[in-house]
């Protein structure tokens, strides 16, 4: 049985500021009042519609690596296939902030109300990305429960359509681990519905294992480089 | 025109009941709905484009903005129509098939309306051939493509390869973008521009139309 994650409404609601600087807030910025209130609203919207849910399913090392290879379009060399090998345990996962929130974000743009529409969708990425946090820690704390892996170690998520991982390792990620049960489908482009929701991996270990060079080949293609921040912020941890 | 400098201004503070009064008081001044449109909406658009682009100000307020431009173009819609005022140029823009996510198409959308362009929005998961024959029949200048996904950008180069076949390509222009397009993949499936935002695709679809 694959075990649900309980995935509580304050646990998953981003920082204001995280919301604004999604929105292409830069340093030093004075932010309006019309804003902050636009903020305040698409915060309660998204108290009220989200229905976050989760699962989560151990799998070993070499289901993992048969399931990586997805459909052969990975690129050549892929930072994951460097961490899954080197992790004490690995899992898979999926979770949604539900699909009421893409809805309402659907009639807010319709009835031109562009700016709420845009918080609200900022404020459903950005729940669904500290959803995925709760779900490492989750993974973690019920592995050192279980005396497999120590306190020091981390858990971290790598998702199909990053870092390499061809989008199409959705098919083989949705087989095994049937996101329908919560709700998620697969359509033909690999495209989940509901849109806030996210797939992966998470390989946990020791922090160093998630070290890596961003000098791999699909790391060009790449516009964000939020691993960066995100390996600072584990060995600042 | 004091009236006119007002709606511009503030269209520019997101105040969306103000424009669409002043609107009402230009009409009953007589200024004519081009010169609203022009003087006043495009005017103050085109304020908050440049600041938008000189990060001065971010996404909300530029949004805040259109909904004050949609209350006023609202309102003057009907009489545009009615005195046949063209528009800069008709742009038919969609998010490929195969994909759903639509809010940075709909923000392109939303700048090119206020930059006075007329947008044909066809929405999301949208076929080739629809892309196409919406551009003919509305005898369109350009297309516009949208794609969050690795995996249906390639869709856009089979609405250039339809354009092709059909003698179309030199007609109707194209111009691609989302997160995982790339100039590399521009060039490679040969559309006419790529527009990084919502604010370049304004300035890209400009230069493909020889637009001021």
């Amino acid at each position: 049985m694959t075990p649900v994650v309980q995935l509580s409404r304050p646990d998953i609601l981003p920082e204001r500021e995280a919301v604004l600087r999604f929105q292409g807030m830069a340093d030093g910025m004075t932010v309006q009042g019309q804003v902050t209130a636009l903020l305040a609203e698409a915060l309660d919207i998204f108290n009220e519609t989200c229905e976050p849910v989760g699962i989560i399913a151990e799998l070993s090392t070499s289901e993992f690596r048969k399931l990586f290879r997805g459909e052969g379009e990975n690129a050549g060399d892929t930072p994951l296939e460097h961490i899954y090998p080197q992790a004490e345990a690995l899992a898979l996962f999926a979770l949604t902030v539900g699909g009421e929130v893409s809805r309402r974000i659907e009639e807010l743009f319709a009835e031109n109300n562009f700016a709420l529409g845009s918080m609200l969708d900022a404020v459903a990425s950005l729940s669904a990305d500290k959803a995925v946090e709760v779900c490492e820690a989750s993974f973690l704390h019920d592995l050192v429960q279980r005396g497999l892996a120590r306190p020091d170690h981390r858990a971290l998520s790598y998702s199909p359509g990053y870092c390499g991982w061809h989008l199409t390792g959705q098919k083989k990620l949705f087989q095994h681990l049937q996101p329908d049960k919560i709700g998620i489908t697969l359509n033909d482009s690999c495209l989940m519905t509901p849109l806030k929701s996210i797939t992966g991996v998470l390989a946990a270990g020791r922090k160093e294992i998630h070290l890596f060079e961003t000098n791999y080949t699909c790391c060009c293609d790449c516009r964000t480089y939020s691993c960066r921040p995100r390996m600072k912020k584990l060995m600042d941890a | 025109m004091e009236v006119l400098e007002q709606i511009s201004g503030l269209l520019q503070q997101g105040d969306d009941e103000k424009v669409l009064e002043l609107t009402g008081k230009a009409l009953d001044q007589n200024i004519s709905p081009k010169d609203i449109l022009d003087k006043g909406l495009i005017s103050g658009m085109n304020v908050v484009g440049e600041r938008f682009k000189n990060h001065e100000i971010f996404l909300p307020e530029v949004l805040m903005a259109a909904k004050a431009f949609y209350a006023g173009m609202d309102q003057l819609k009907p009489l545009l129509i009615k005195e046949d005022i063209p528009y800069l140029g008709k742009i038919v823009i969609g998010t490929v098939q195969g994909d759903l996510h639509d809010i940075g198409k709909n923000l392109v959308g939303i700048m090119l309306r206020g930059a006075g362009f007329e947008v044909i929005d066809l929405g999301k998961d949208i076929p080739a051939e629809k892309f196409v024959e919406t551009a003919k029949h509305e005898q369109a200048e350009i297309i516009g493509m949208s794609a969050l996904l690795t995996t249906t950008q390639p869709a856009m180069k089979t609405v250039i390869e339809l354009l092709r076949e059909q003698g179309l390509n030199a007609k109707i222009r194209t111009i691609v973008g989302g997160a995982p397009v790339s100039e590399e993949f521009v060039r490679e499936i040969g559309a006419d521009a790529y527009a990084y935002d919502a604010a370049s695709a304004v300035e890209r679809v400009k230069q493909l139309m020889e637009v001021e």
